[in-house]
Order: structure tokens, then sequence, then C-alpha cells
């Protein structure tokens, strides 16, 4: 398989201009401005390209949702890459910046959208340097401005850096950082596409599916839906981590095997241990177990799975470790997160971190995982944004899928807190935050 | 196996909620200008942020930052100077500011060094890690040693982000030499810098291509500094070099 | 803004088909079924619904999420269910989230018995909890502000008060601090909420979480009853709840009402409540004797007011304030017209109108009623800052301009809190607002700008620009020359002093221009000085008109306010009635007042408070009713006819105004034939033509605005112009020169006023005098922020020889934003007010000294 996304990615320079026009950089720009807006948004549908950011929604459609006309319009490019797993628009912003650029002016054009931000994390201080040095020469050699290339389209380009939350990946959250506001997600609908960005029609894409728009653009949208399975066309980047031994990025063709991205191409765990579990799709993402590594490793086969492919990271968990330590760590992590707007995922996350405290200490009964339960089910799809339900399910997974690993460890837990020798520092007596 | 978390007196995690408002102040309106002082360098680039996007409040994000780098963290003093530059409340900022995790509502060291303790990290050894910074660095009031979510980098697990420079992966070993280069304000711990790393992908490249520099230390300038270094050091070198 | 067209739909709630309004949102479309729908962040006043609570969560058939119901609009044949199995779970665990913190300490709550929480999670919990873990304990109550306590154990984090604060008042102070779990609702930097509306953050709260430190622990719901009236204590006349307990008022709460205030209240209507028990309420009749004031019976006050006016008689002279009612305007002008043969009677502070006019602008074609403030394309504010003048105007513009675009334009000569909502503001000179009008009638019609531009102070392409943003505000593609609806809301300001009639025949040009006639939804609103100012105009309070501004009775046309000061002073009255008014301390140029108040031999004063002028000035007093006390109606500046109903007893002797002005006027020998309250109303409403068909039944709670009334056509017709303005007549606006002069404009705070002295609560708002000036001219007179100075004019006003300079002390305020070469001081304060500088129409010159 050819790689798309990152062809040579460590050749040195590729993240100037020079060495990435050489390689036949902004080509699929200058083709798309000899196409109308109409016929490059055809080629992205065909392409069946879906978001890559999460939520898999098909690319070349939420584009075409934009209305026509004159209003202002805006792209905003998903740089906030936070969930739990997920380092793959890292490496593209890091090492080549450029592609995300013209994917960029090409998805603006198709769009008919003259302004456009890339809304980074601000810990991706290195990536967001380089995006701002390609930025500049790409503006200074006639990419983005007025009259684009002499073409009549235009286009401003500004790197906007976060602060440091994980909400703001979610785009109407985004959105509200990006408008200098506190990152709380808006009620939807109005959908962005009708009301986004200062209240104009906003088209929001994660950084590698507009960074793949150029290779639609060169090779054909129809030519790229043959790469893939049906209904998960074309490659992905997966982020492997955890208890894995080669981690990294991988470009893959959706629909391989999990087994040959966790084993063949991430080396699987460390010598002598096994999978126990894995999250699909980053830490949002339910956990499947080692019976699932021979499913194919698409959109389709995992929502079957009862999970998702997500952003595409991948965490392995191998059998060393405790399951409670896993979901606090989720649990925690989301509590942490949790923007506080909506009761159900604010008073959700701190709820079940407080019970998993007291089953890490011993002072509960295999009971409280039933309430542990039916607080995941409380949190499931009552929340103004998906944030709760990123917790609810993968901690709804875990106790489903180890519930006797729960119960050994309240019990072996309860005897050591009854131990003489037993701490005293456990929540109940700790007082609450 | 969580890192311990600072409680004020009360056992509140959260400063804040036992605040009563002093009633001898006067209320936080937007600052009146002619009274307040502004350096001018914070004004200057505070106006360029406002000038990139079409509403002026845009620029909050990129303001306070600027601000925070000026002064250390977002005191009221900050604040202040920003609002009266973006004709903005104070107060509105500090909701803004106190939201965020990078921005500062405490004054902390001027060197932070974010220690990644999310689950693949943790999973590599991370909260070890924390807990060897910490004690390391305990006794140093320059250098803000703080647990941090997923910072995306889990390929280097365990890491830190030292003033905005990525190293991993780091046992707990290293805290003691990762503190030694940033005094010292050369490149910390250079060898084991992401920028360093190549795509993990066997098939990405089709050759062997020298490793980039590593990113010099920050040697008390500002991360975006140290960042912009970084890229103006890209070796400009020929494909296939 | 053209106004939204509803179309009626019915829908299938539970099972019933009902009929609402089209895209209503569900909540409130199921009342029209009768099912209610929990919520709490939901509050329809704070502008879009936010989704925070989840409180609301129903299933909409087709669509397979739970639906906010907040947030959905109904649409025709929906189906929608709130009892299901899945809704009845989903709304139990939002309030067993919600409990999970809240610390349930209901019995020692404020809240309690009248609690959103607690209905909640009687109605729709699951009655029990499985969070075993310590709740959150924190130190509480905490002062918010000196007027708010804040509990925030608990707050249930609903966002109604930070979005008040950031969308309503726009005030951005109150906010949300930190985030999830942590976030908490607090200021900058431990700085108090102070501003003119932050006590409505109390009525939004849905819990016990932000109380009224005035209310705390006075009362339990079951203790007290509510009573409706009208807040009189400024023009905006915002509907009110009065919570009673044993004949106190212990709390006013907003009754909303669309067309008055949209069920806000500013701080000084809901706390002034204290001044109604104050100790310093005056409480029962007194005379001066020996130069003190002792308390006499109502017999002997009576006898020695009607002798010493029946002494008088034509040279008696009286002056209406504001928070009297129309009855008691109509009942003073026929005690001064057929008692005492004088029609020396004002209710106006300025300059006079002259009668044709005064028709020409109560026009019903001409006037914009509150709610076009709302809709309107564009709104032009004129010598009125709204959140002092009439604060519930300023939300209203707020709203406008937020949630449905209205262009707004603030034209003053101080700057106004709305200029950084506004379009366009434009600061003319002090003294220079009849001349800016007619530069913007100039522009409007093509005449000549500059001239009439350069005697307001104001560069001539600004006004063009207005003039530009005026005609073109419909404009929008397609529709390029849609007629605009502009309402003009202007301040009685604009009319004091020589130049009224040129400043209001040129707000008639203005309306003639912009076709306000023949607009619907366009016209003038004007703010007067006085909380019914219209009603008393109306009710015949004028010297140069009779009740329904007809011809004035005989003895025909008589003195206004400043010749009823001049005469006084120069012995040609001898005698003035003042009901509920204080010259001293609410008229412009305190000298003259001074002495005519020193030359006067009898002044018989009706009022609540000993205020200055009533304290060294009077001969009788009469004790007054405060408005919680009184019966009878008054009038909203957009003519709306409102009812004061009694909620408490008068205390002490204090007795109703209708009937101390009916038993005087009865003593001089004239009958005015008012036995009761109710036929004091209706001597009112027969008197006034246009009133013809208002009852006190068909006002009801709301009130009717009598333009829209049958009774309209009853004002007699009046040319409304346009008319030429005479260009050299136009007075000029004055700036400083250089020479070290400040040209000197005056302005009234919110927070003037006896009421608010004598609400302990309220106490911490009056400052002390400040001179704002531009920091050019701090820095040119070597004064710095915050430094005591002296403002001294020399008197012009024809003071006695050698009296000399008059001099003021207050404490200088830089404002970036006050033009260079003017300052701007408080009128209607106890001491230093600028009134002792300032005279109607005149705009003094002032040096300004550090001391």
């Amino acid at each position: 398989m050819d790689k798309l996304l990152f062809a040579d990615i460590d050749e040195p320079g590729l993240n100037t201009l020079d060495v990435y026009s050489r390689r036949g950089g902004y080509e699929s720009l200058r083709r798309a401005l000899q196409m109308t807006p109409d016929a490059v948004l055809a080629e992205l549908e065909a392409s069946g390209l879906r978001g890559r950011g999460g939520a898999g929604f098909a690319m070349g459609k939420k584009a075409s949702f934009l209305p026509k006309g004159s209003m202002d319009k805006y792209l905003c490019c998903n740089a906030d890459e936070s969930e739990p797993g997920t380092f793959k628009d890292r490496e593209i912003m890091q090492k080549n910046p450029h592609l995300l650029i013209e994917g960029m002016i090409i998805a603006s054009y198709a769009a008919g959208i003259n302004r456009a931000f890339i809304y980074i994390r601000g810990e991706y201080v290195l990536q967001a340097d380089m995006l701002a040095g390609a930025l500049a020469e790409a503006q200074a050699a006639g990419f983005l401005g007025e009259g684009i290339l002499g073409s009549e389209h235009a286009l401003s380009l500004v790197v906007h850096r976060g602060a440091g939350a994980y909400i703001c990946g979610e785009e109407t959250a985004l959105l509200d950082s990006l408008e200098g506001k506190r990152g709380n997600p808006r009620l939807k609908p109005p959908f962005p596409a009708n009301q986004g960005l200062y209240q104009g029609p906003t088209l929001i894409n994660n950084v590698e599916t507009l960074a793949t728009v150029p290779a639609i653009i060169a090779m054909g949208g129809e030519r790229y839906a043959q790469i893939g399975v049906e209904n998960s066309t074309g490659t992905k980047l997966v982020s492997v981590s955890g208890n894995v031994q080669r981690p990294g990025n991988y470009e893959i063709e959706l629909g391989i095997p999990s087994r040959e991205i966790i084993y063949g191409l991430a080396g699987g765990p460390p010598e002598g241990r096994e999978v126990k579990c894995w999250f699909p799709g980053g830490s949002s993402a339910p956990v499947l177990t080692a019976e699932d590594l021979d499913l194919p490793y698409d959109f389709d086969t995992m929502a079957k799975a009862g999970t998702m492919l997500g952003s595409g990271a991948i965490i392995v968990v191998d059998d060393s470790v405790a399951i409670l330590d896993v979901a606090l760590k989720v649990a925690r992590f989301y509590r942490h997160e949790s923007c506080g707007k909506c009761t159900p995922c604010r008073e959700g996350t701190n709820w079940t971190v407080k019970m998993l405290e007291r089953i890490e200490s011993g002072e509960a009964t295999p009971m409280d995982l039933d309430i542990l339960a039916s607080v995941q089910q409380q949190i499931i799809g009552h929340c103004l944004c998906v944030l709760g339900d990123a917790m609810a399910m993968p901690i709804g997974s875990l106790v489903a899928k180890f519930r006797p690993e729960f119960e050994e460890h309240i019990e072996a837990a309860r005897q050591r807190a009854e131990s003489p020798a037993a701490a005293v520092d456990t929540p109940l007596l700790r007082g609450a935050a | 196996m969580s890192p311990s978390v600072p409680r004020f007196a009360h056992g509140s995690r959260v400063p804040g909620w036992d605040d009563a408002a002093d009633l001898d102040k006067d209320p936080a309106v937007i600052p009146e200008p002619s009274t307040t002082e502004v350096p001018d360098e914070l004004r200057a680039e505070i106006e360029a942020h406002m000038a990139n996007y079409p509403d002026r409040r845009s620029a909050v994000l990129p303001a306070l930052a600027a601000a925070q780098r000026l002064h250390g963290w977002c005191s009221p003093q900050a604040l202040d100077q920003v609002a009266s530059v973006m004709a903005l409340t104070p107060a509105y900022l500090a909701s803004v500011a106190s939201f965020y995790d990078m921005l500062e509502t405490r004054p902390v060291g001027r060197h932070s060094i974010y220690v990644c303790t999310n689950i693949s990290c943790s999973l590599c050894g991370a909260d070890e890690l924390f807990a060897a910074l910490s004690e390391a660095a305990h006794d140093d009031p320059e250098i803000n040693v703080r647990a941090f979510e997923c910072l995306g980098a889990c390929d280097i697990a365990p890491m830190a982000s030292v003033d905005g420079v990525y190293v991993g992966p780091l046992s707990p070993d290293d805290a003691v030499a990762l503190l030694r280069d940033l005094r010292a304000g050369g490149p910390v711990l250079p060898e084991r810098q992401l920028v360093r790393r190549a795509c993990a992908d066997p098939q990405a490249n089709r050759q062997d291509w020298p490793a980039p520099e590593a990113l010099p230390g920050s040697g008390g300038r500002s991360a975006e500094e140290v960042g912009r270094a970084a890229g103006e050091s890209e070796p400009e070198s020929e494909p296939g070099a | 803004m053209p106004r939204p067209q509803t179309r009626e739909i019915s829908f299938t709630i539970d099972g019933r088909e009902v009929r609402s309004p089209e895209n209503i949102m569900l909540v409130d479309a199921a009342k029209h079924g009768d099912v209610e729908i929990p919520v709490f962040c939901y509050e329809p006043k704070l502008g879009q619904p936010v989704g925070a609570c989840r409180m609301c969560l129903v299933e909409v058939e087709g669509i397979g999420k739970l639906q906010t119901a907040c947030s959905t609009p109904v649409k025709d044949g929906m189906v929608v269910n709130t009892q299901t199995e899945r809704v009845r779970e989903a709304q139990q665990a939002v309030v067993e989230f919600l409990l999970v913190n809240h610390p349930l300490d209901c019995p020692v709550c404020d809240k309690g018995g009248e609690c959103p929480l607690q209905d909640i999670s009687f109605g729709w919990g699951g009655g029990r909890s499985r969070f075993i873990e310590p709740k959150r304990h924190f130190s509480k109550p905490l002062e918010l502000s000196p007027l708010i306590a804040i509990d925030r154990e608990r707050c249930i984090l609903c966002y109604r008060c930070v979005r008040f604060s950031q969308e309503i008042s726009e005030d951005y102070q109150l906010v949300l601090l930190e985030r999830g779990a942590h976030s908490f609702v607090g200021t900058f930097d431990g700085h108090p909420y102070v501003g003119p509306f932050s006590g409505n953050i109390i009525e939004l709260c849905p819990v016990g979480a932000l109380t009224s430190r005035p209310y705390r622990f006075r009362a339990r719901p079951w203790d007290i009853e509510g009573a409706g009236s009208v807040c009189t204590l400024c023009p905006a006349q915002c509907n009110v709840e009065l919570t009673v307990r044993d004949e106190r008022v212990l709390r006013v709460l907003a009754r909303e009402n669309p067309g008055v205030d949209d069920g806000w209240l500013c701080d000084k209507g809901r706390f002034g409540y204290q001044s109604f028990h104050s100790d310093d309420r005056v409480t029962e009749p007194l005379i001066r004797d020996g130069g003190q004031l002792r308390p006499v019976s109502w017999e002997r006050a009576l006898q020695e007011a009607a002798s010493a006016l029946a002494r008088a008689g034509e040279r008696t002279g009286a002056l209406a304030g504001g928070q009297s009612t129309n009855e008691e305007g109509l009942l003073l002008s026929r005690l001064m017209r057929e008692a005492l043969g004088s029609g020396d009677l004002d209710s106006r502070a300025g300059g006079s109108v002259p009668l044709d006019l005064a028709r020409a602008l109560s026009a019903p074609a001409r006037q914009a009623s509150v709610p076009d403030l709302e809709f309107a394309h564009a709104v032009l504010v004129i010598d009125c800052e709204p959140t002092d003048d009439a604060p519930i105007i300023d939300l209203r513009l707020r709203k406008g301009v937020r949630r449905h675009g209205v262009a707004l334009a603030v034209a003053s000569s101080r700057p106004s809190s709305l200029d950084a909502s506004s379009t366009l503001s434009i600061r003319y000179s002090p003294g220079g607002a009849a001349a800016f009008v007619a530069a913007l009638d100039a522009a409007l019609s093509g005449g000549e700008v500059q001239e009439p531009a350069a005697r307001a102070g104001v560069p001539a392409d600004q006004v063009n620009a207005l003039a530009e943003l005026l005609r073109s505000s419909a404009s929008r593609p397609g529709h390029e020359s849609d007629p605009p609806e502009v309402v003009i809301v202007w301040g009685e300001r604009l009319t004091r002093g020589p130049g009224a009639e040129v400043a209001v025949r040129g707000l008639l040009n203005l309306a003639d221009r912009l076709d306000m006639a023949t607009t619907a939804g366009a016209g003038l609103l004007e703010i007067p000085e006085q909380s019914n100012g219209r009603g008393l105009r109306e009710a015949g309070v004028l010297p140069n008109a009779g009740p329904g501004l007809s011809e004035p009775p005989a003895p025909g046309p008589g003195r206004g306010t400043q010749q009823i000061a001049q005469a006084l002073a120069s012995g040609e009255l001898s005698a003035l009635y003042l009901l509920h008014s204080d010259p001293l301390r609410e008229l412009p140029d305190r000298g003259l007042w001074q002495r005519a108040l020193a030359a006067a031999t009898t002044v018989v004063a009706h009022t609540a408070f000993l205020t200055e002028g009533v304290r060294e000035h009077a001969t009788v007093v009469f004790p007054a009713e405060s408005y919680p006390e009184r019966e009878g109606t008054v009038t909203h500046p957009d003519g709306r006819v409102q009812r004061l109903r009694p909620a408490i007893a008068r205390p002490g002797q204090v007795r109703p105004g209708w009937r101390v002005l009916a038993e005087l006027s009865a003593g001089l020998g004239c009958d005015l034939g008012v036995r009761s309250p109710a036929s004091a109303s209706e001597a009112l409403l027969a008197s006034v033509p246009f009133y013809e068909g208002l009852t006190l039944e068909r006002l009801a709670g709301r009130g009717l605005r009598w333009p829209e009334g049958d009774g309209a056509r009853a004002l007699p017709d009046a040319d409304g112009g346009p008319f030429e303005l005479a260009g050299e007549s136009l007075p000029a606006g004055v700036r400083g020169n250089g020479d070290g002069t400040l040209a000197l404009g005056g302005y009234r705070p919110l927070w003037a006023g006896p009421e608010v002295q004598a609400s302990p609560a309220l106490a911490f708002l009056s400052t002390d005098q400040r001179l704002e000036l531009s920091p050019a001219d701090a820095r040119r007179l070597g004064i710095g922020d915050g430094q005591r100075v002296s403002v001294t004019v020399q008197d012009e006003a024809g003071a006695p020889e050698g009296e000399g300079a008059i001099e003021v002390t207050a404490i200088a305020s830089m404002r970036e934003a006050v033009p260079a070469g003017c300052a701007f001081m408080a009128e209607s304060t106890p001491e230093s007010s600028a009134h002792e500088l300032i005279g109607p129409g005149r705009t003094p010159s002032v040096q300004v000294r550090p001391r």
C-alpha cells in the first residue's frame, strides 16, 4: 500500500515549501482550482472519506451541508488532538504542515469559505510553530490571501493556540474557545454548518481528514474509495500505545485485522505478556478483549462490536495491569476534563471517581458495582455533548467485562482494611472535593 | 497509584470556593484605560492578536498567554492589563483563564514540567516518573512540576513537556539529568526529544534520513521562542540527501 | 425589525392533541396542554436556551435520543412523551445527580417553601439517593456583595446568574470560575458584584444559593402575602410584587409585564423598600413653630395651611414631584386654580413646552411603546442616560441590540453606558443638545448641517453618518427602500431652559423626516425627569394646560417652575405648595431656589422625608404615603396608565394624599367632590378626555396604553411641523476654551433620591461627589485621579451683589471617554450637588483646582 500521508514523512525539510513543492506539493490545489467548487465537493463525496477525528461523519457530505451564498463562512481545522492515546495529527503538523494547509485551501475552495483557523492544542508548541512557519511561506508564495494562484478564491488562515482543555476538541466547544470564551459545548441544533463560528456557517474537520484531501484530489475520489473496505475507505493513521513494544503512528488500510496492527506493526505486549484489553479508538471507546483481536479494524466492525474506531488510537493493556487502575485513570481524566456545563457529566464523572476510589480502598461491596454501572447508564445519552458518554461507556464496559476482577479486588481490599495494620487513609475519611 | 493532589486547608482542592467578596473593593468593571498601565510590548502583542480575528474577543487566549509569559502567571494585575487593552472585564478573563490548564491562576515557577500521567503513559510508568520529578524539584520554587492529562505523545511514553519541549521515554532515573539540563539552560535530554524521533511506521520512509537536531534549552526564554528556534534550525536539505 | 409572526399548530403530548404557537419551545408548548416539564436552567428572559441542567429531557417520536424540551421548538404533528419510563428514569437521574452535592439544608434555607429544587425533587425525583460519599462542605453564606449572599454548597450550576450578568445587564462581573465539578460562581479577585441590576440574580436562582441579605431569615413563604403594585421610584414604573408580612414590606419582586419591564427590576426598586419603614419617615403633621418643625394634629396642620394659603391666595405657586399620582396631580391643579385662583403650578423641572407642541409630542401616531425599542430597526437615544434615568429601559435597549439586531445610536454629552452596545455614539458639547437635534434634522432633510453641528460641538460628518444610519437601518438585500422603523428615546433634560422650544420642534421634525406617524413601531419616547412626569402633565399640573392638555382653565396660563422661583425670590409670590417635591434637592439652580424658599412666607410640603428644602423652609408639613400605601394611577412614559394598589397600612398618622388635598380645598371653601380613592380616580378619568374608556377595572394588573385606546382621538390636534428651525437662535454648546475652564454637564445618578439614603441596604451606593474629566484635562490642570478638587463658577444668575463665586468640592475621576474640555458632576445629591452650579439652560464654565 502506498502511504498517502506518511510518504517519506521524515525527509529533512519536508516542512518547508521548497521540499514540499519539489515532491509535488500544491499540485492538487492547482488541479482543484481548475475544477468548479461543486466538482471538488463531488470528488470528496465520492472518496467516502469519513472524518478522522472521532465521530466518523462523511467529510464530503459535511462540507455539502454548508449553505451556498456570499455570507461569511468559516473553516476550522480541529487540531486539538486530546483524546488519550491519540498523537497522529501531531506527526503530520510537525513534519508535513503544508499538506494540511493545502488540504484546507482545497476544502475552503470547495465550500466557498474565505476565512480559516487551525485550532491547535496549546501543548503542541513545536507543531504550532511549524504550522506558523509553513503558513508564512504559503502566504508569501501566494497560496493564501487574495486571488490564490490567479483564481478568484481568497483565504486567510490563522493558527490559534489553545490553552489546555480536552473539551475543546468537541467541535462546538472549539468554536466557543476560538471565540475567546470558556470551552463549553453548545446545544445542537443549530449545527455548526448553519450557525457556527461567529454565528456563521462553519465547516470543522480534523487535521488528518483535511490532510487527506490533496491525495483525494490527486488520485480522484473514486480511486481513493477503492482503498479500504466498504464504508471505511482509504488509509487511516492509527496511534498505538500502552503496553506494546513499538508504540507509534502507523498508516494502515482500513479493514485489516486488528491483530496485525497490535502485534504485526506495534510488536504486541512485552515479552511474556498477553493482551488483557484494548481501547480501539482512544480512551472514550468501550474496551475490547483478547478475543476481539481478529476483528477487522474499520468503522462498521468496531461499531458492531459495541465500541468505536474513534480517532484511531489503540491503547493496549496487558495482563500485568489491574483493571481498577485503568478505570480510575480513565474516570479521573474525564472528571478533570468535564467542562461542568451539564449536570450528568459534571456530577456523574465526579461521583464515578469517588465510587472507584472507595472500591480501591475496600470501602465497598459488590452492590456498589451495580450502582457504579447504573450511574454510567444514567449518564449515557443524557448529556449536552459526548464527554459524559466518553467516560460512561468505557467504565461501563470495564465493569461489565471484568466484574469478577472488581469483586476480587473489593474482597481483598476489605480484608486489608480490616487488618489491624491497615492505613486509615480512605476517601470517606479524607473528605470530599 | 494516583498522584497526590494538593488540598487547601479545609479539604477542598478548589481555591476560591470559600472566598467571600471583599466589600471594601469597588466592583470590577472594564478597567479605565487612563489609569491602567500596560507595558508597551504586551499592548502591541495583544493588539496584533486582536487584528487577526473578526471579533477582538477571539484574541483572549493568545492575549492571556502573552500576559502569562510576561507576569509568570495570570495575576490580577495581568488580567487587569489584558482587560484594559481588550475592553473586557477582568472577571471575564478570570473565568476563561481558570478554565484552561495551561493558564496559571496561582503564582508558579518560571519553568514548567508537565508530566503526562494519562492512561498510556501511566501504563508505562508515568506515575513513578512524576513522583521522581516532583521529589527532585520539590525544593526549587522556580520549577513547576505538574501532572498533566494526555499530552499527545504516547509513542514516547512516559514523557514530559519541559517548557514546551517534549522529551521521552523517561524513567524515574532521568529526573536528575533532566533538571540539570533545564537549570543549565541547554537542550534538555537532547537524545530523548520528540523532534528527533522518526515515524514508527516502517514503510513510511523509503530510506533512512538523518535525525533532526534537538531543541535548544529554554534558558528562560518562552516556550514559543524555543519552538520558533527549532523551526529555524530545521535543516533544509536536498531530498535524498 | 419585523416582529415574529406566529402560526398555530397542533402536536401530541402524552397522547393528547394540543394546539400551540409554532416554534415555541416544547417546555412552553406543553403548558398549552397543562403538562409541566421541569426546568432549572431554562429561563426565556435570559435569551437562547443553554440546555445545561438536562432536567427537561423528553421523548420526541422519531428522534432516538431524549431531547431537552427547553431547546426543541414545537412543530406541527410532533409527538412528545413526558411520562414514559425512559423519561422518568432520565429525570430521576438528573435530580439524583443534582442532589449529589446539594446540602439539603432546607430547614435553614431562605428559599425553603418557594424553591424549584424542592418542588422538582418532589415531583420528578426518585425520592432516594445512593450517594454515600461525603458532600462538599464550605463556609457559607459568603458575601457576594452588600446586597447578596452566596451559598456555594447549594448552587446547582444552572448558569442563570452568570447568564444574567453577561447577556442581560452585560456587566460581565459575575462569572463561572474553574471547570467541571470544581466550577463555582464568583467574581474577579474578590471584588463584589455591584451593578444597577444585580438583585435580579436572587430572583433567578432556582435554589437557595443566591439570597438577599436584607431579606435573609425575615420570613417563610407561609408568613407572607404578595401584593401587586407599581414602583414609582423612577419613570420606568416597573410592575412589582411586594412581599408583605405584618404590614411591612420585606421584599420586592418583579411582576413581569412585557409592556413595561420584561420581568426585571433595578436594585433601587428592589431594595429601596427599606425606606418605607425608615425611622426617618415623616409620619405626623408638622408645623414650624419658633423656627422648629413640631408635630401637631391634622386639624391644626390643615387649618394652618388653609389659612396661610388663603392669605396668599393667587400669590401661591405649586410644584408636583414625580411620586405624585395622577389623582393627586388633578386635585392639586384644582386646588390651585379653583380654590386659590392661581395658575402658577408645574411638574416640569426645566423649561416649559408650548401647549401646541406638547400636544403634537403626545399625538398617538408619534408615540413609541417600550416593546418598540426591541423591534425597531434603529433606536436613537438623545440626552438621556437610561441606566440612571429609567434603568429598565437600558436593559430593553440592550436586548434589542443583542437579540434582534437593533442598530443603536447614542447622542449625549456625557459618555453613556450604552456606548459599547451602540453602532454610533455622538458626543455633543454640554448644552448643545438642541443644536444637535437641529443638525440631525438638517442632515435628514438635506439642509445645512455645518452650522448647527458646529453649535452642538459635533463634526458634521458624524451627524451625516447618523442620518444615514437611521435612514438605511431597514435596508437589506431586496428591501432597499423599506421605511425604517426608528424610535427616538429622549430625555426631558433636552427641554431644559430656553432651548426647549427649538428642541421640541426639532424632535417633531425628526419624527416627520423619519415618517414616524405613518410607520408602525416607530415613534418618540420621552423619559421624563419625574417618575410620573407624563401623568402629572396629563392631569393638568402645567402652567399652560389643564387636564388632558386642554387650554388652561381659569385663571388662565400661569408661571412655570423657573418663573415660580423667580417670583418667590422677588416677592411676587408668597406661598409655595410642594407635592412630593423638594426644589433644593431636585431642581437646577439651587442658589435661586435657596433665595426663593427663604423669601416665601408659606411653604406647605407634602412629603415622606425631610429633605433639606423641606427641613429648612417648610412651614407646614403633611406626612405623605410611600407608594405601597398609595392608591391611584400613574402614567408610564409610553402612555400606559397603571394602577397603584395599597399593599400595607399607612404608618403613624399618614393620610392619603387625595384626602389631604380634598380636605385642604374644602378648608379653603372649595369642595372638590372627592370622597374616596375610587372617586378620585373617577374624577381623573373623567377629566382627561383621552383617558376615555379606561376604568380601574380595565386597567387591572398591567395597565393600558391610552394612545392605543379609543379615547386617543380626544387629544386636541396640533401642528406637528415640519418647522423652520432658526439657525441663529440655536443655543450653542459649551466647551472648555483652553484657559483652564471646563464646560460642566450634569447627570442624575440612579442612586440619587431620599429613598436610597433611607434604605440601609443601599447606603453603600451613595458615593462622594465625583468630577469626571478627561485625562488630558486632568494632566493640564495638574490633577490626579482620586484627588479632591474645588469646582467654581462665577455666579451669573442674578445673585445679590457681592456673593461672588459658587464653589463645590468633588473628587476627580479620570475617564478616557470624557471629551476634552468637558466635565461632569452628579445632580440631586444631598451635598455638593451639580445643581449649585448648573441652571436650567445654563451650562457653566467651571474652574477646577486641586484642593
